[in-house]
């Protein structure tokens, strides 16, 4: 399998350079074994019988039914002189020689059982882990209503066979690495060979082998050391739980990590425009397609920008106000006794620590939230004249915006986005906003994934993927993969063919 | 230094692009107020100093393109020094940088007044200037291609504010357009003359020229873009007679706000507020390249490359800002300004391609009598 590639490299079997050999004795091997892996107390040492083998793993990382019927029931009866004939014997896929000691509790770290034969230099090493994964669910954090259901889970072997199953192509690559000194977590980039850019692949390779840590517990940590600024707030690469995306971004031509234990795979490059879109958008009809996008573009510019305006225009600006709303606004804030920014990021303020509280709390009481939240303070804060009815409208609308960003991590970028640019709103007025807006293109400009411009295809301009970019043409006019994961191969069909094909 | 300079391929910027840096770079502060300055000298006739100015602008662009194809791939810098040597090409470099930051403190103080007048009259100038100072060095440091960027973003996120022309033509007369010519020929060269302040930023090629990816294409595209921007002068000014009474448009210091102030929406009143401060996305690239212009300049001519001549020359800007200070000051400078910028940017282009001309045949019949 592609996992042991790296470990067991045949320099290894080499004899004559051993450094690091296996013990001659039983008693010696049985030491040196527990004496590497500290004296735990899950080593398990199993004599078997007459045949003079023993048998070390770790219990609580092998299979025991597999360990009964496929290790200990076919030798228990017999005698070997060699340990190559315990070979023949073993019903057991993944079986692997070795005579290097680091290796082979290294191994037994990964689900190993080793099997000693009294007076060889070298062991067996047969592969039985137990599974501790649980069974595949729905996506709850990125939910589609139309198109498939299905999430990864924790275990990397079947997040890739999700993605095999979609993808049945002989081009789909697997590489492996090992990352994290102490936790020896493995992980695997997923790309297109012959549609991903070399240079692209070569560059993620090169950033997660120079990653030097003891441990990375997610994908999502990893993320962190591949990105291409760990200084800008926003993601610079996406992270999903959802196979079909993975496969969607894969065919464009971009790359993907997964990482044992992490139910989440890293996606690079991608646009920041990208976090707008779902896949459900190509699920649906193009011209319901695009209103989602367009809908998501204009729920963005009000969750960054309309508590701010409204802050802007009643600390500075009433002239803008019409005068019919200019009368409904001065009758509700008539009782507030704050300035308006107070207002403003009290209320902000009230609001994440809902979010935040709904987040954290177990799910049961989580919905109790929505009745203290929303009914209880939010009335009683403008009967008490703490906050103007309209500011609480403009509020929620802001944070509804928020959470229609389908991407989780671009949803938070754009909540705490806010706040600073109300403060610049409260001081300056609408040279704020603008000051707030000029600074947030600018670093959106400066912002690269994996090396590709943050945000293509506006800047720079590819017309040509605008196609599918805020809004979504049909299919027939969106043949060519986006220009921004430069790949290789550009067109996913021949479109003068399938041309050819419609014409009846 | 070297006369040829050819960047590294990734920092090549597609050749279209060229576009919207000549139109970011050209439309910026004049804008607000060329109409009645053009107005009092062409009268109703000044439409056709502003179509005579565009036609002008052409032509010494063509004449810039031609003098930097001389090259194979340079900027002024490279070019001042082939054709004046090593010594006398430093003055002119020298002078070229001093031009780009006078620029700067022009559009910045522009500015700065126009939002003092308008929306802040209580915040000091300081506070303005350095905060834009601020932002524009952010942009700067982040390269040729964040520069563009914004440029590009200026123009197409601000494409929005020509739909308000319909506005004040309901309330047009277009009579006020006749009698055609009735202003002598030599008031109406006079008016394209006033254009200068308000069309110059063409000559922003001289530097980005070695950034460009097919040089040849260059011509087409950079037309595109002048005549872009003189379109857009000539509807300003064509509303602007015809809205506003003569009287009223001499008397009147920045016609294009006030038209601003007609435009009545169901959600914004006053829109030359939204207007005014948007403008700060639209000045911005003006700043940056100029900014960027100069700090080229100092690398190329002095082999210096360091934030700190960035920080010093923006220093220098920020305690000018705060000394020029009062509307008649302002005007003063800006006049000032024209009259040299005229002869920088209209004639010297001219200057320069015979110069480098003659450098070249001196060249080749150098070689030949070796």
């Amino acid at each position: 399998m592609f996992f042991k590639k790296k470990i067991y490299s045949p320099k290894g079997d080499i004899p004559t350079k051993n450094q690091d050999p296996i013990p001659e004795t039983r008693e010696k091997m049985s030491f040196e074994f527990k004496n590497r892996l500290q004296h735990s107390t899950d080593i398990l040492e199993n004599e078997i019988g007459s045949s003079g083998i023993t048998i070390f793993s770790i219990d609580t990382l092998i299979d025991k039914t597999m360990f009964h019927q496929n290790i200990i029931e076919p030798i228990k009866d017999l005698s070997f002189h060699s340990i190559h004939d315990v070979l023949k014997h073993l019903p057991v896929g993944e079986i692997k020689l070795s005579n290097q000691m680091t290796i082979v509790v290294k191994s037994a770290l990964e689900g190993n059982v080793i099997i000693y034969l009294e007076g060889e230099t070298s062991v067996l090493l047969a592969k039985i882990p137990s599974k501790v994964e649980r069974s595949l669910s729905i996506a709850e954090n990125e939910t589609n209503v139309i198109g498939p259901q299905i999430a990864f889970n924790e275990s990397l072997m079947t997040n890739i066979s999700l993605i095999r199953n979609y993808i049945k192509d002989p081009d789909l690559c697997v590489e492996n690495f090992i990352v994290g000194s102490r936790t020896n977590i493995s992980g695997a980039i997923l790309y297109m060979s012959g549609i991903a850019s070399e240079q692209m692949i070569t560059t993620l390779r090169q950033r997660i082998n120079e990653i030097e840590i003891d441990g990375i517990l997610d994908s999502s940590v990893l993320l962190q050391f591949i990105e291409d600024n760990s200084l800008s707030m926003f993601p610079l690469m996406s992270l999903t739980e959802r196979p079909d995306r993975v496969c969607d971004f894969l065919l464009k031509g971009k790359l993907a990590v997964l990482v044992e234990g992490s139910s989440l795979a890293i996606i690079s490059p991608h646009t920041f425009m990208e976090f707008f879109q779902s896949l459900e958008d190509s699920n649906v009809n193009w011209q319901i397609g695009t209103f989602y996008r367009l809908l998501r573009l204009v729920a963005l510019f009000f969750s960054v920008f309309l508590t701010a305006i409204y802050v802007a225009c009643i600390t500075f600006h009433y002239e803008v106000i019409p005068q019919t709303l200019l009368l409904t606004l001065s009758e509700s804030r008539a009782r507030v006794p704050f300035p308006p920014i107070i207002e403003a990021l009290l209320l902000e303020f009230f609001l994440e620590l809902l979010r935040e509280a709904g987040a954290r709390l177990p799910t049961k009481v989580g919905q109790t939230m929505g009745i203290v939240g929303g009914i209880v303070i939010g009335t009683a804060a403008v009967e008490a004249g703490f906050t103007s009815n309209i500011l609480i409208i403009i509020i929620a609308l802001a944070a509804l915006g928020s959470f229609v960003t389908p991407s989780y991590k671009m949803g938070n970028v754009i909540r705490i986005l806010r706040f600073p640019i109300i403060v610049l709103a409260g001081f300056w007025g609408f040279y704020g906003i603008m000051y707030g807006f000029c600074f947030i293109l600018m670093h959106l400009l400066r912002q690269s994934s994996l090396g590709s411009p943050y945000l293509a295809p506006f800047y720079p301009p590819r017309f040509a993927d605008w196609k599918d970019s805020i809004i979504r043409l049909p299919i027939s006019f969106t043949n060519k993969r986006p220009s921004h994961t430069r790949p290789k191969n550009d067109y996913k069909y021949d479109h003068d063919k399938a041309k050819e094909k419609k014409r009846p | 230094m070297k006369v040829q300079y050819q960047p590294k391929p990734p920092f090549l910027l597609s050749t279209f692009l060229v576009i919207f840096i000549i139109h970011a770079n050209q439309v910026g502060i004049g804008i607000h107020g060329f109409q009645r300055v053009i107005f009092m000298v062409a009268k109703q006739d000044s439409w056709i100093s502003v179509l005579i100015a565009g036609f002008v602008t052409h032509i010494v662009v063509f004449v810039m393109i031609k003098t930097l194809q001389l090259y194979r791939s340079t900027d002024i810098y490279g070019i001042h020094h082939d054709v004046y040597g090593k010594w006398l090409g430093k003055v002119f470099n020298s002078l070229y940088i001093l031009y780009c930051l006078w620029v700067f403190l022009i559009i910045l103080k522009n500015y700065i007044e126009v939002l003092q007048t308008w929306v802040f009259p209580t915040i000091p100038v300081w506070l303005f200037s350095s905060s834009i100072i601020l932002l524009v060095i952010y942009g700067v440091t982040g390269g040729v291609r964040i520069i563009v960027g914004v440029c590009f973003f200026s123009v197409a996120l601000s494409l929005w504010m020509f739909t308000f022309i319909g506005y004040p033509l309901r309330f047009a007369d277009i009579d006020q357009l006749l009698p055609v010519m009735e202003s002598n020929f030599v008031s109406i060269l006079k008016g394209a003359h006033k254009m200068t302040l308000t069309i110059i930023g063409f000559e922003i090629l001289y530097v980005i020229y070695p950034y460009m990816e097919k040089k040849d294409k260059l011509q087409k595209y950079a037309h595109i873009g002048i005549a872009g921007t003189t379109v857009v002068y000539l509807l300003l000014m064509l509303v602007a007679i015809v809205y506003f009474s003569p009287g009223q448009l001499e008397s009147t210091i920045w016609p294009t706000l006030s038209l601003f102030k007609i435009v009545r929406l169901p959600i914004i009143e006053r829109t030359e507020f939204v207007a005014l401060t948007f403008w700060l996305l639209i000045i911005l690239p003006n700043l940056m390249l100029y900014l960027w212009a100069a700090v080229r300049g100092v690398k190329r001519t002095f082999g210096i490359n360091t934030k700190g001549v960035l920080l010093a020359f923006t220093t220098c800007i920020f305690v000018m800002s705060l000394f020029i200070n009062t509307r008649i000051k302002i005007n003063r400078f800006n006049d000032f300004f024209a009259s040299v910028a005229f002869y920088i940017t209209f004639c010297y282009p001219l200057v320069l391609y015979a110069l480098a001309r003659l450098k070249k045949k001196m060249n080749v019949h150098k070689e030949n009598m070796k």
